[in-house]
Parts: structure tokens; C-alpha cells; sequence
């Protein structure tokens, strides 16, 4: 889990993940492109989003396309947050329910 | 060059990827996917029955109370590859998304294993709803094969008292 929080402390890779999360399966071509970058410092911030499991790299043909994998968001999700949630979640929708009932 | 690549790439739709570290062997994470209580435990309580062979049909469900999904066992290869065709079933508008693909690959990792969850043949506009609960479903069964004991997030057992 710490190469995740590690990954996710610089807003370049950050950015890197918005942009796989619009769209995903992306080549380094595609993503260097977008970034005020050289195509080796986009790689170097790729190669650490990969190592902490955050984007996995598929081949197609000659081109290497990356992904967005949000499974190690989701389990940090699940050790901290899903705890508090459950709670607020039904009061929001207890609200919900209010209003609506009200406008009717 | 790179907008041409770029085009080519498709939109967010077609293919998602999802993977997960969880400390147990092929077997053991081959069972958890395949038996259908082990399954029920981190599917939101949904059960999967099927014969677990090539060409044979599964079908996902809170029998009596909701289908899930259905399909076609297309590659049978324990404990190492299983490929389903998938239809969603769940509300009319994913059922009109058609067949997409769910691919699960197990492979050793020193005395871990890394599932990998491919689900593509999506359409260019589908809703993140069919693919949306890889993630869950994935954190739960990391849970389960890990501490024994059922993950409880919200959601996460919707339907395990139906």
C-alpha cells in the first residue's frame, strides 16, 4: 500500500491517471503528447503508476497501451472509508427520500 | 503520430482491466471462483452456478429474486484461465448492451497470485455499470481467500440475506 500513496502523491501521475480514467488504453505516444513532458519523464511517471499496480500495460500489435487498474484505490477504499460510509450513505438517501416526498 | 494512435485507441468503452494481488495458490483462488458459496461470499451475495466446463453455460443470480448474468463457458483451463462470454442481466437497459467478454487469469507471484480480470468486446458507449463492480467483487474475494471472514463495505453484501 505504500507504493500506492507514493504513486498517488505527485499530481503529474495524478493527471496521467484522469486522463486513462477519460480514456482508457492509451499508448505512451498518446499520453506524452498531453503533457509538458519528454516522452521519457511521461514513461519514468508510468513505470511507477505500474509498479504500484495502479495502470497495467497491454501489447496490441507494436504498441504498448496502459490502463487504469482502480483496484488498489478500492481496497484503501475498503480499510478506511467503506466503514464511514454506510451511515452517511443512508442518511443521504433518507433526504432524498424526504424531498421527494415533500415536492410530491 | 500520436493522434493517430490516439483514434485508434477507441474510446473508454471496449476494454477494462482489472488486477489484484492476494496471498493463497491457483487452487485455492480457482475454488473461490468456481464454487458457488465461496463465489456468493464477495458477489454481493449473487450465486453462480455452472458445471465449470468448456461450452457448458453459467448463470448468475439471487435465485427468486434477481438474474444477474448469464453466458458461455468458452475456455476452461484450471487453475490458470477461465473465459466467459457475458450477458447482463440486471436492469433492460444493460441487458440492450449485448455479449461482452469477462477473462480471469491466475498467475503464481512468489507465494501470492495475480488475478487479472479483462472484461472487453465492450461497445464504444457502454455503461460503466457492466464492469463497474470488478472492483468490489475483487477487494471481497482478496478478503475472503485471505482472513476467511466476508468483507462488509456497503454494497458489498446487498444481497447476501435475499
Amino acid at each position: 500500500m505504500d507504493e500506492v500513496f507514493k504513486a498517488l502523491a505527485d499530481p503529474t501521475r495524478r493527471e496521467l491517471l484522469d486522463e486513462l480514467f477519460e480514456r482508457d488504453g492509451q499508448s505512451l505516444g498518446a499520453l506524452a503528447a498531453r503533457f509538458p513532458l519528454s516522452r521519457f519523464g511521461v514513461m519514468k511517471h508510468l513505470r511507477v503508476l505500474e509498479d504500484a499496480g495502479l495502470v497495467i500495460t497491454r501489447r496490441s500489435g507494436r504498441e504498448k497501451l496502459h490502463y487504469l487498474n482502480p483496484v488498489p484505490i478500492r481496497l484503501v477504499h475498503d480499510r478506511w472509508v467503506g466503514k464511514y460510509a454506510e451511515p452517511w450513505a443512508s442518511a443521504l438517501s433518507e433526504l432524498k427520500k424526504e424531498i421527494e416526498e415533500e415536492e410530491r | 503520430m500520436s493522434e493517430q494512435a490516439y483514434a485508434v485507441v477507441g474510446g473508454r468503452g471496449t476494454m477494462t482491466v482489472f488486477e489484484i494481488y492476494v496471498k493463497t495458490s491457483p487452487e485455492r483462488l480457482w475454488e473461490a471462483i468456481t464454487d458457488p458459496q465461496m463465489r456468493k461470499r464477495y458477489s454481493f451475495g449473487v450465486e453462480t452456478a455452472s458445471e465449470w466446463t468448456q461450452g457448458s453455460s453459467y448463470s448468475s443470480s439471487v435465485p427468486g429474486v434477481i438474474e444477474i448474468a448469464s453466458g458461455e463457458n468458452l475456455e476452461v483451463d484450471p487453475p490458470r484461465r477461465l473465459v466467459q462470454s457475458f450477458n447482463a442481466l440486471w436492469s433492460e437497459e444493460v441487458q440492450r448492451e449485448g455479449t461482452s467478454r469477462v477473462t480471469w487469469e491466475i498467475e503464481p507471484v512468489g507465494g501470492s497470485c495475480r488475478l487479472r480480470v479483462t472484461h472487453d468486446q465492450l461497445s464504444e458507449s457502454a455503461d460503466s455499470e457492466l464492469f463497474g463492480g470488478w472492483p468490489m467483487i475483487l477487494s471481497g474475494l482478496k478478503t475472503l481467500l485471505e482472513t476467511g471472514e466476508d468483507l462488509d463495505t456497503p454494497g458489498s453484501l446487498r444481497y447476501a440475506d435475499a
